[in-house]
């Protein structure tokens, strides 16, 4: 169903969620938005013209978080699976909600059920707004979704003049928003406007018809050393990007924990093994792995490109790497070399 | 009720059983853990191949992976055999008769056992990734395995004597009429009556014939490079010869993301691959 939710009237419906549910939503942070949970519908900023900076993968994969706790002394441990609250995370965009539908892929699996995220992710309805304006950097209609998609979204909103339209995905999503007036008919044709004209306003960033086969050819040519040339192996790319999700286990000895934080294979260390041998030791094998996973071997694993096309890589690079330009070199290195 | 039998980070409680050094120089140790809860111990031997590996977990030190070096039929233990490397395997080190320890497992592939069935088994070790085939060695001795298999050659080779892993064991199997064990060390010692070269060498001095037979490979990276050429030029081919990877892992379930090689992750696809499947793989190990 399609709801209307008239722009004076969220602060109300918040309030009213306030009571069952813990509600996470973009807030100002500096000159960022991030999402943190509301404590008040003031809080909330739905007007920002960029996504947040820090990914909402976090709410259900913490930058560091407890796998268990132990005590020593008597060898034991104890659980620390979360148990959270029924959860709305309200106004994230589609590119950030694909992205947890792909690491559902990697973590809620039939043989090792990831019980830390599966606790989080069940208990979350996630409500999604759509992009009327595109950024410059977005391109999530080349990696195959677009800017309205609805994949992970229970509800998807439509930004009108002064109200949102709300499209309902699910039971869950339908539950919250039941209460509301149905769009009409004119309002309705109004966010199919919207949404067409935010698809058609985004430009092909790179051909993907032949880009696995690509990379795969190139696997062992000198495009990994020329693209990681400028690269300062800083890994903001990969703790900013929504479907990174590598992590390491580390106790924490004075909180007797032990914890993962998030890990990134951009740093040497990531790989370096207890020999001496490491099957990554320079920027050229790490930026590989980096860009193979996302357009590679994602495809191998579930047939879909691991990128949302989200474009915070591009944004927060701090020497202005931008994928795009990498992915165009490698459709074309092949014949550059051929005729050279 | 523990919790841990859904909860895949969670080590299952063990305790050290026996402990003893394995080389001279005592770089490398082995250790038998047996467990807390016999409802562990039946979970993991339902599900437990030789070539498959553990985390070994110490709290407040953390935890690092080790093939296992026991078949199931040896009691109602685990066997690992530990090379002091790093600062947790220093810690292992220190473990003695007694102690508790974690252990999350068996985690991998294995050996894909069943389809070498009616074959001629080449097992090829060197260093301490022997461990592996000392579990498939000591599993298909069991005298109800052993006829599944027909003639056993194996090949083990170390730097040095005091580097040999299991020696006592391994002397009795020159006794063995059901197989050959051919042993080898780089430079020779005194009094040393078995092979003396490197491991690819000592392979084609033995020369084991491809017919009908199955080679698995497991040693330090060099000695497995110029050992499977050596096999392919004896006719062995790509889907007839295995091998074991290791790579720096965390979690063991195929989810922390390090362990890949292309889209195959060795803690969770291997770490046990056939010569064919690593020629299709990128060139990244």
């Amino acid at each position: 169903m399609t709801y209307i939710l008239k722009k004076k009237k969220i602060n109300q419906v918040l309030k009213g969620w306030f009571k069952n549910y813990d509600v996470y939503a973009p807030q100002k942070v500096e000159d960022y938005s991030q999402f943190f949970r509301l404590t008040s519908a003031d809080d909330l900023v739905l007007n920002e013209p960029h996504n947040t900076r820090f990914p909402p993968k976090a709410l259900f994969l913490p930058q560091s978080e407890s796998l268990l706790k132990y005590d020593r002394k008597i060898n034991q441990l104890k659980e620390a699976i979360p148990t959270p609250k029924p959860r709305i995370i309200f106004g994230i965009r589609p590119c950030d909600a694909y992205a947890v539908t792909l690491l559902d892929t990697v973590f809620n699996t039939e043989e090792y059920s990831d019980p830390y995220w599966k606790t989080r992710r069940d208990a979350t309805i996630i409500i999604g707004l759509g992009c009327s304006e595109p950024c410059q950097t977005c391109f999530c209609t080349t990696t195959g979704q677009g800017p309205f998609n609805p994949e992970g979204l229970d509800a998807l909103m439509t930004e009108l003049e002064d109200s949102y339209s709300i499209e309902t995905f699910t039971e869950k999503g339908e539950k919250l928003f039941s209460d509301l007036l149905l769009a009409s008919e004119s309002q309705q044709r109004k966010a199919q406007e919207i949404q067409k004209k935010a698809v058609e306003s985004m430009t092909p960033a790179f051909d993907t018809t032949n880009l696995k086969h690509n990379l795969d050819q190139i696997f062992d040519s000198d495009y990994w050393a020329t693209i990681s040339e400028s690269c300062l192996g800083c890994g903001v790319c990969t703790f900013l990007c929504p479907t990174c999700f590598c992590f390491d286990i580390v106790d924490e000895v004075q909180r007797n924990e032990r914890v993962r934080n998030w890990d990134t294979c951009m740093f040497r260390i990531y790989s370096q093994e207890a020999s001496g041998h490491n099957p990554r030791p320079t920027r050229k094998e790490r930026t590989r792995q980096r860009i193979m996973h996302k357009y590679s071997y994602w495809i191998d694993h579930i047939g879909e490109i691991g990128c949302t096309g989200c474009g915070r890589c591009v944004r927060f690079c701090p020497v202005g790497l931008d994928i795009r330009a990498m992915l165009r070199a490698a459709n074309t290195f092949e014949s550059e070399t051929i005729n050279a | 009720m523990p919790e841990h039998d859904h909860n895949p980070y969670n080590p299952i409680p063990m305790h050290i059983m026996r402990a003893y050094y394995e080389s001279n120089d005592h770089s490398l140790k082995s250790f038998e853990l047996s467990f807390d809860n016999h409802k562990d111990s039946e979970a993991f031997f339902k599900k437990f191949n030789p070539g498959q590996f553990c985390q070994l977990s110490i709290f407040g030190k953390g935890e690092a992976p080790f093939g296992v070096a026991s078949a199931a039929w040896e009691g109602e233990f685990v066997r690992f055999t530990v090379q002091k490397l790093g600062t947790f395997t220093q810690q292992i080190h220190q473990l003695k008769a007694g102690d508790p320890i974690g252990m999350r497992g068996p985690l991998g592939n294995g050996f894909p056992i069943g389809d070498w069935k009616g074959n001629n088994l080449v097992i090829i070790g060197g260093g301490c990734a022997f461990s592996s085939l000392y579990a498939l060695t000591k599993h298909i001795q069991e005298p109800n395995i052993r006829p599944n298999f027909a003639e056993i050659i194996v090949v083990y080779g170390t730097r040095n004597s005091g580097l040999c892993m299991y020696k006592n064991d391994i002397q009795s199997w020159y006794q063995r009429k059901d197989m050959q064990i051919h042993q080898a060390i780089d430079i020779p010692e005194e009094g040393w009556g078995h092979h003396v070269g490197y491991v690819p060498d000592v392979v084609k001095d033995v020369a084991p014939s491809p017919k009908n037979a199955v080679a698995v490979v497991c040693g330090p990276p060099i000695m497995t490079k110029f050992t499977l050429p050596v096999l392919v030029e004896l006719g062995f081919s790509p889907e007839t010869v295995f091998t074991s990877l290791e790579k720096r892992m965390k979690c063991g379930i195929g989810k922390c993301g390090r362990c890949n090689i292309g889209s195959k992750y060795i803690c969770k696809d291997g770490p046990v691959f056939s010569l064919a499947e690593l020629q299709s793989l990128p060139n990244d190990i």
